[in-house]
């Protein structure tokens, strides 16, 4: 049971990782459109072709498929409320890739928290 | 660089965005389970697995609210920060586990219950570290 563990939550951190490389090549193909200023169903769609033909969105998109295959495996095995509070450490790739990718800048509550989320991911899985 | 400050509508597609997240995972969930007792041990038993579950219904009724959240979330983060978006998308981290527990029979333990709820104390924190920010480029 313990090796099974450890191996649930290696997938769970290769998920959380295609996960994290998802979002940023999302987040930097739409940070390349602008936005239509109105906020209606048309201009939403527009915006989502935008996306469409980009193609960081596409490497976005096979991260996530990726990240679905492996999601599935954990799924057939781990309990789905131990997997889902697990798959919170894509916090901590996501508070490092927003620090060291994005260039975002934030303060010590920020650490504070993603330290807060480490634990609760160890206490949950002490189980 | 911040962008724009968090609107109601914006906080409502977020709250939007919780619960179809959590109809995601059951939905996932559900399909992983149709093939629980399949054993996987290399790619090749791994690519069986994968063919049977993604023939389930669940499994597909789980990507068309993928795609629903996908529309959300390239709205939302257009407007906000990523630091700023994804922790106020994250009361899945409660309703997960209840949903877990009513529709699928599953039990949490205090201690797991614990490390829930340091996850959502986490979670916060990061949100209000967000809020700081929001101030200090005022």
């Amino acid at each position: 049971m313990r090796d099974g563990l450890l191996i649930i939550l290696f997938m769970i951190a290769l998920t959380s990782l295609c996960d994290t490389f998802n979002q940023l090549f999302l987040k930097s193909a739409i940070d390349s459109l602008h936005f239509p200023g109105k906020f209606n169903l048309a201009g939403v769609f527009k915006f989502i072709f935008q996306l469409l033909i980009k193609p960081r969105v596409w490497l976005s998109f096979v991260f996530s498929v990726i990240s679905l295959c492996i999601w599935l495996l954990v799924l057939s095995k781990a309990d789905l409320n131990f997997a889902f509070s697990a798959d919170s450490m894509h916090y901590i790739f996501i508070a490092l890739a927003s620090r060291f990718v994005l260039k975002e800048r934030f303060g010590y509550l920020r650490w504070l928290g993603t330290a807060l989320i480490v634990t609760g991911i160890v206490f949950v899985s002490l189980n | 660089m911040f962008k724009k400050k968090v609107t109601l509508k914006i906080l409502l597609l977020l709250f939007a965005s919780d619960i179809l997240e959590t109809a995601i995972h059951f939905f996932f969930k559900k399909g992983a389970l149709t093939r629980a007792e399949f054993a996987v041990t290399d790619l090749a038993s791994a690519a069986v697995f994968l063919k049977a579950v993604f023939s389930s219904p669940f499994l597909w009724a789980g990507l068309l609210t993928v795609v629903a959240v996908f529309i959300i979330w390239s709205t939302v983060l257009s407007r906000i920060d990523l630091s700023v978006a994804v922790p106020i998308a994250s009361f899945s981290y409660i309703l997960v586990p209840v949903v877990s527990v009513i529709f699928l029979h599953e039990q949490i333990s205090v201690l797991r219950w614990a490390g829930i709820l340091f996850i959502l104390a986490g979670v916060i924190l990061v949100s209000l570290s967000s809020k700081e920010r929001i101030a200090e480029s005022k």
